[in-house]
Formats: structure tokens, sequence, C-alpha cells
């Protein structure tokens, strides 16, 4: 008996048999290969030709061609200029402001660690610039100091002129790439800021962080479709939902959510983030609960506020899985299609236009089957994906 | 005093956590919510100037008309019931087949053929798009069934890999030796220890696969839509919001309805599975 064992495991199989390793593998190869990979690949040499798919006699080599194309086609590569300083002028609201008075704050504290410093600094900032200004009017210039609020105003003037032309950009439309982009910039923040949010509280609900969890991850079954009809009847003029509470609110204003160039990428956005909130919370949960509960208890047991806690050792044990979330929005919202097909077609104007959206159009919809071009675009976007990946991953890697 | 001062201040602390919380879980649930109701509603409520969150009179009328009318909602749903039991059941059975293989047999090109794997789900599925046109069509595969169980198992069986070969490794090799002494090929050793011991993993996988394939929308978009008998779900409840939207909102309500209903109630029959595919997934992806 003792060496039966090692004669079976040792038998030798010549040829070839079903009972072995190959014959296991082979059926998951071959549906691989013939529906997976060679899809890619065939894409990547088409999009080296000039190909019509209803004329494949006319099918040629063009080379780098269709990705030139790409640079030189308008509805791609279109990109609004920095919106003029005009345009912030007329925000004169507290909020303005005081987003303004906090990225100074930031920006010091970032540089010097430390939070008194950074107060003071800014504090200073203020008292100068006021100061000059105060004086600037006493001789004679009084047109420039108007107000103490105006005073503060020019004081952050370079903090706050980015930030609002910065928004203001991101939110003006251009072409595909440019329109998948601000989608990205738009969506991404907001995807690990409110999950994270969600999940910190879902994981103190104690006994109940299960039902909550559940229910916040309900619309993440759901498909994309089913999600952007019911958003389009929510963002409806007339009998939406979003309108009548506003009119509820006593705002008299009707927004044409998905049909005004302001407002359609924004309404989208809110959408995808009402979606994903779900399951990025799951990836926030699971990475708090990594997190020895201990190490935070010890904290507070030394004197630190729940806030303190958190900032020191939550948010630095988290930051695998804020990568995590975040890389995974990032390349989900670049390869954004059917809520802008469904809820938008990519209008009104191009505003809405994704580079997904684009492709498929160039392949289907606009009367040609350009193939060649549409491999082409699609090839450039997943270069980029990899290449912005590659660059966060070296990002992270940095910082630890 | 101290004491009871503190509890109070905790209690209340957890009363404002519930509260908080209880408003997210409502944002997050009532759209869902609102169309159930609006599919109950009777046709000039849901046309009234004054909208209404709960319905003043119920009616099941909405749902009879629509299952009259709209003639190609039974064909999605058929479609998209076949496709993605058709694909879950392909790819868990050739999927648990190949991760058997690769957690349990050294073999010559098993790093080639994982990095194969690897790779090609670094790449975004939407690359493959033109390419799996032309094949599907050169192989009269578009607008079928086959074409889009085929296409969807094959995008599924990197990751079915991935996490089987992850549950089949820690069965312990004790086991499959005692087996392969009483005599069972690997193949029964595959049926009949594997497969059981690996039971749940599947389960969770098989979970993760079904709402890939019943939710997927840009290939079945591409691929099947040139007639009701190949058109799957998410894409024909679109056809029909553009064709009903300017005619009756409350049988539209009612197919919506119906569309997201059996899958919310799946994935809270089967919760832990989901949860545990998709942190699976995710990790991997």
């Amino acid at each position: 008996m003792g060496d039966l064992p090692a004669q079976s495991t040792n038998r030798k199989r010549r040829g070839w048999s079903l009972d072995s390793p190959y014959a296991f593998i082979l059926p998951a190869l071959v549906l691989f290969g013939m529906f997976s990979l060679y899809p890619i690949l065939r894409s990547l040499y088409l999009s080296f030709f000039d190909y019509d798919f209803l004329r494949p006699e006319q099918m040629h080599w063009v080379g780098w061609g269709n990705y030139q194309e790409i640079l030189r086609d308008e509805r791609v590569t279109n990109w609004p200029g920095l919106v003029t300083p005009k345009a912030i002028l007329p925000l004169r609201s507290l909020a303005s402001y005081a987003l303004g008075l906090y990225a100074l704050v930031a920006l010091t504290y970032l540089f010097t660690r430390r939070a008194g410093r950074a107060f003071a600094i800014a504090l200073a900032a203020v008292v100068c610039a006021f100061l000059s200004l105060f004086c600037y009017r006493l001789l004679g210039h009084a047109a420039v100091a108007a107000s103490l609020l105006d005073a503060l105003r020019l004081a952050i003037w370079p903090i706050t002129y980015p930030i609002a032309a910065l928004w203001l950009t991101i939110n003006s439309a251009g072409g595909a790439f440019w329109n998948t982009v601000r989608f990205t910039v738009m969506y991404v923040p907001l995807a690990i800021g409110l999950p994270l949010l969600v999940a910190v509280m879902v994981d103190k609900a104690g006994r109940l962080s299960t039902l909550f969890r559940t229910l916040n991850f309900i619309p993440v079954v759901v498909s994309v479709a089913v999600i952007s009809i019911i958003w389009m009847w929510i963002y409806h003029p007339e009998y939406g939902v979003a309108n009548t509470l506003l009119r509820q609110a006593g705002v008299k204003e009707t927004y044409n959510w998905l049909s005004d160039p302001k407002l359609a990428m924004p309404g989208i956005v809110a959408m995808c983030v009402w979606h994903g909130l779900g399951f990025n919370m799951l990836l926030f949960l699971v990475g708090l609960q990594r997190i020895s509960p201990e190490l935070h208890e010890a904290a507070l047991v030394d004197g630190a506020t729940g806030w303190q806690a958190f900032r020191g050792i939550t948010l630095p044990l988290l930051k695998p899985t804020i990568f995590l979330v975040g890389l995974l929005a990032m390349i989900g919202a670049l390869k954004v299609f059917g809520q802008m097909f469904i809820m938008t077609g990519g209008g009104p104007g191009d505003s809405t236009l994704s580079m997904v959206l684009y492709l498929y159009n160039i392949a289907f919809r606009y009367g040609k089957f350009r193939f060649g071009y549409a491999s082409a675009l699609a090839w450039a976007l997943a270069a980029f994906i990899f290449i912005v990946s590659v660059i966060a991953f070296r990002l992270s890697k940095e910082r630890e | 005093m101290a004491l009871t001062a503190d509890k109070v201040k905790r209690h209340t602390g957890t009363g404002l956590l519930y509260l908080v919380l209880a408003v997210i879980s409502a944002i997050s649930l009532l759209p869902f919510l609102w169309v159930i109701l609006s599919s109950l509603k009777p046709h000039d409520e849901l046309y009234s100037k004054h909208l209404t969150f709960l319905p003043h009179s119920y009616t099941l009328n909405n749902y009879t008309q629509m299952l009259e009318r709209m003639v190609g909602f039974g064909l999605y749903y058929r479609n998209s019931v076949l496709i993605s039991v058709g694909t879950v059941v392909l790819t868990l059975f050739v999927g648990s087949l190949a991760a058997y293989a690769l957690a349990r047999f050294r073999f010559r090109g098993e790093q080639a053929l994982f990095l194969i794997f690897l790779g090609t789900m670094m790449v975004p599925g939407e690359v493959g798009l033109i390419g799996q046109y032309e094949l599907l069509s050169s192989y009269k595969l578009l607008n079928t069934l086959t074409g889009l169980t085929l296409t969807y198992t094959a995008f599924n069986l990197a990751l079915t890999i991935f996490v089987m070969r992850a549950v089949f490794i820690s069965v312990p090799q004790e086991l499959l030796d005692a087996a392969r002494v009483d005599g069972c090929s690997w193949w029964e050793s595959y049926w009949q220890i594997m497969i059981p011991l690996g039971a749940s993993g599947l389960a969770a996988a098989g979970t993760l696969v079904f709402l890939s394939a019943w939710n997927e929308f840009i290939f079945a978009l591409t691929m099947n839509n040139w007639s009701d008998e190949a058109r799957t779900l998410p894409v024909g409840i679109q056809l029909l919001q553009g064709q009903w939207q300017h005619w009756d909102y409350g049988v539209l309500f009612s197919s919506v309805m119906l569309s997201f209903l059996p899958v919310i109630i799946l994935f809270l029959c089967l919760q832990k599975y989901f949860m545990r595919g998709l942190t699976a997934g995710a990790v991997k992806g």
C-alpha cells in the first residue's frame, strides 16, 4: 500500500488525455482567446487602417494616420481656454471668500505643517493687504478699497481667482476628450469623499450597520440604463422631482437640467455619485474593518478628540483603500458611456459627449462604419487610462 | 451625575448618527420607491400639475396596459434571463475548471497563461468593441443570444478564474491525495471534492457574473439591437422610454419597476455572496 500514492502521482501521461490540466484549461483558453483577447488585438490592428465596415474592399493601411486625425479632430480635442476673470467679479458671495481663505490656510499648512502658523500667516496676509489698501486710499486711490469686503476680496484674490476660474473652466464644454476629463475631475473627488463619510458613519452604527449598508447598496445592483431613465424623470423640467422640490422650496426658476449646457454634465455627475455611493462605501467599510479598533480607542483614551483620531489614525491607515476607490472611480469615469447615450445623446451641443460615446457614434451612428478611426479612438483612450493609472501608482508609492 | 450626563450625550450622539444615516438611506431608496408608487397611480394623477409621492388611489391598470401593449418587453425579459443564466453557468463551469488546473497543477506555460489573463483584465473592455462586432458578424452571431452569451462569458472568465483559484488553493492537499489513492481521476476529484468545497466561492462569483451580464449595456446595444428577438432588457427599456415618453408614463413606470425589482430582491436574498463577490472583484480588477 505504501508506495501506491507515489506511483499514481508519478504516473507519466504521454500524449493527449482528457484527464490532464491542459484539458481543464483548454475551454477557458479558447473562449477567452476568441472572444476577449482576439477582439482587443483586432481593434489594435484595425486602428492602423482606413476601414469602413460596409466597404471592406477599400480598406488600406494608413500607419499612424488615424491617431494623427484624433489630434486634429475638433470634436475630440477642442479645449476651452481658461475662463476670463471677469466671470468671477460677480461672485461676491461669502462662500467664495471663505473658500479663498480656506485655501490660503490649507496651502500654508501644507508647506509648514503647523496649523497655528498657517492661521497666523493667513491673518497677517489679510491684515497687510487691508492696511496697504487703506494707505492707497489715503493717497487717493479711493476706488480701489471701497469697503472692507473689497479689500478682503483683493487680498485673497490670488487664491479665489484660480479656484473660481478652474471651476468655471471645468464646467465649460469642449471636445469629447475634454468632456471626459471634466466629468472625471468632477466625479472622482465626490466618489471618494461622500462614500468615505457615509462609510465612517455606517461603521459606527453598531447593530444597525448591516441594515444601513444594505439599504445604501441597493442602487448599485440596478443597471445604468434603468438608473438613467429614472433620473431623466427626476430631471424632467415640468413633472420632475428635482424641479418640484425646488418650486416647493420657493425657487421660481425652471431648470432644464439635461438640456442646459451648463447643467447637463453636473446633473449626470450627481446621478453617478448617487449610483456609485454604495459600492465605494462597501470598499471603505472593508478598509475600515481592517483597522483594529484598539488603535482608535487608545488614541481616545490618550485624550484625542474623535476628529483627531480620525485624522491621525483612520485616514493614514485607510490610504490604500482611498487610492483603490479613487483609481476605480477614475477608470470607470474615463469610460463613461451609457449615462450620456441614454440621457443626453452627448448634447446639448457636444457638452456631454464622452470619448466612448464619440467612438460609438463614429463606428455605428454617423452613416459610415469608420471602424479604423473608432478603433484608434478606443486605443488612444486605453493608453490614456493606462498612463494616468501608472502616474497615480507612482505618486501613491512616493508618498509612502 | 457625571456618568448619566455622559450617557445622555452618548445616546443623543447615537440618535443623531441614526437620523443622518436614515436620511442618507432614504435618498438612496426614494427614487425606486417613487417609481414603484407612481406605477400604481391612475393616469390622471400622473399627469396632474401637483406631483404626489403617495398615490391618492391605487390601480394595477398600468401593468395590464403594459403587458398588453408593450409587446417587446416580455421578449427583452426572456432574452436577458436566458443570456444571464447561460453566462453564469458557462462562466462558472469553464472558469472553475481552469482555476482548478491553475491552483492544483504545475505545468508548462502556467506563468504565461496567468500573465495573459491578468494583462487582458487591465485593458478596458470597450477597446474590443469594434473587433467583437466584426468577429460576431463573421460567425453570423450578431443578434443572437449565443453571441452575447459567449461575449459575456469571455469577459467574466478572467475574474472568475482569479476568484476560484484563490478558493481552490485553500482546499487541503491531503483530501486530493486521499482521493487519488482511492483511484479518483483528476476529473472526478474536481466534481466530487473541489465543486462541493468551493460552493460558496462559486456562488459569490456567480452573483457577480450574473449582475454584470444582466446590467451590461454597450455590448448589448452594439451587438443585439436589430430586432426584438435578441434585444436585452437594458437596451430594450431604453428604447421603450424613447417610444413611450410622449404617450404614457404610467406604462413606462411599471416596466421600469419590473426591470429593477427582481434584481433588488435577488440581491437582498443573496446579499452575503454579492458583497463577497463584489469586493473580491474590485480588489482584483
